[in-house]
């Protein structure tokens, strides 16, 4: 009877002996009865599920599905850093199913929760030159370029903003303080072109076309821009050529290949 | 006689038909300079806006995991998801 005892508690010991499982949760285990700690474990515990869902569901581009789960983060109202996060990745789900002013309004969001969000600054300018909102996008871009002055998204960004708008001044500025850091640039060089032709410097304008076709030569909107210059200087030859090349080179673009024939066959050369 | 009052009438249709055509054809030659100066300054366009940047983990934008932020924050423009060059050489 001792031996069968001894012999089915050795069994029990080496059945014990595997080792445990463990798992190491992304929320602490509540270590409390009070209801309301309890409560806001199980919170947190959901933001933080949700959080995985919805950026899962953006991933595979289901952005109704992202809508939801980012949407009911907001309701739960989390704690900074995760409420304006989740305003935020709202707004990219939001923006991708072309409900521009839904974005806007989460994106405005995110920043008033945490008012140095810059790539939430950098979203809301791209958002709101999407839904024509130039002026809230230049409020915007003064305020991401306060913030982050030698930013090239920031420079960039208001450098676009302020050539809808018409200020030519500021677009120069701004292009121009991007290229001292980034003179590889091309898409820089042809913004503060465009600069330099409105503000009337035509000599400006033509250099930093011809440093963007330099750095890239296929680049058919410079081209057809350089043939523009060139025709507000007088040098119609000149200008044809730079329309022929355009129309060759803007063959994925058929608008621009269209103006830019109509344009080399109205220019008479002798 | 009957000649010269016959012609005169004719001579003026004509000087009226002459003047018309002149401002006709002064008027559309504006009007083809003012498209053609308006189709120049329509075709000069900005680039295009930045594309959105990427959504953010639930533990925010502080940090250098935050690739966003990065590129908001660069000084770099090849590190700041801006619009890239047409083409290289």
């Amino acid at each position: 009877m001792r031996v069968l005892f001894l012999v089915a508690l050795l069994a029990q010991l080496m059945s014990a002996s595997g080792p445990a499982q463990t798992y190491t949760p992304s929320t602490p285990l509540p270590r409390t009865t009070s209801a309301p700690a309890l409560r806001a474990f199980a919170t947190a515990r959901e933001v933080e599920e949700r959080f995985k869902i919805g950026l899962d569901a953006e991933a595979r581009g289901d952005w109704n599905a992202g809508v939801a789960e980012f949407n009911r983060i907001v309701a739960l109202n989390p704690p900074e850093p995760k409420g304006s996060t989740a305003q935020y990745d709202l707004a990219i789900a939001y923006a991708n199913l072309q409900r521009n002013d839904d974005a806007a309004r989460a994106l405005r969001a995110a920043i008033a929760r945490d008012p140095e969000f810059l790539a939430a600054m950098a979203n809301l300018i791209a958002v709101d030159l999407a839904r024509r909102d130039v002026g809230e996008a230049r409020r915007v871009a003064d305020r991401y370029v306060a913030l982050a002055p030698d930013a090239a998204r920031a420079l960039y960004s208001r450098g676009i903003v302020a050539l809808q708008a018409g200020d030519a001044q500021t677009a120069r500025e701004d292009f121009g303080k991007l290229l001292h850091g980034n003179p590889s640039y091309a898409v820089a060089h042809y913004d503060l072109a465009l600069a330099e032709e409105r503000l009337g410097r035509f000599d400006a304008a033509e250099r930093e076309l011809n440093s963007a076709l330099a750095l890239a030569p296929a680049y058919a909107r410079a081209r057809f821009a350089l043939g523009v210059v060139l025709l507000r200087e007088g040098e119609h030859t000149a200008a044809r050529d730079a329309f022929a090349r355009a129309t060759a080179d803007a063959s994925g673009d058929p608008a621009l290949e269209n103006i830019a024939a109509a344009m080399r066959d109205s220019i008479k050369v002798p | 006689m009957m000649e010269g009052v016959s012609r005169t009438p004719v001579f003026r249709a004509l000087a009226l038909a002459l003047f018309v055509g002149t401002l006709l054809c002064g008027r559309f030659a504006l009007a083809g300079a003012a498209s053609l100066q308006e189709m120049l300054d329509g075709a000069l366009t900005p680039s295009s806006a930045p594309a959105l940047l990427g959504p953010i983990t639930s533990a925010g934008r502080i940090g250098w995991q935050c690739r966003p932020e990065r590129a908001a924050s660069s000084k770099d423009a090849r590190d700041s998801e801006l619009p890239a060059s047409p083409s290289t050489p």
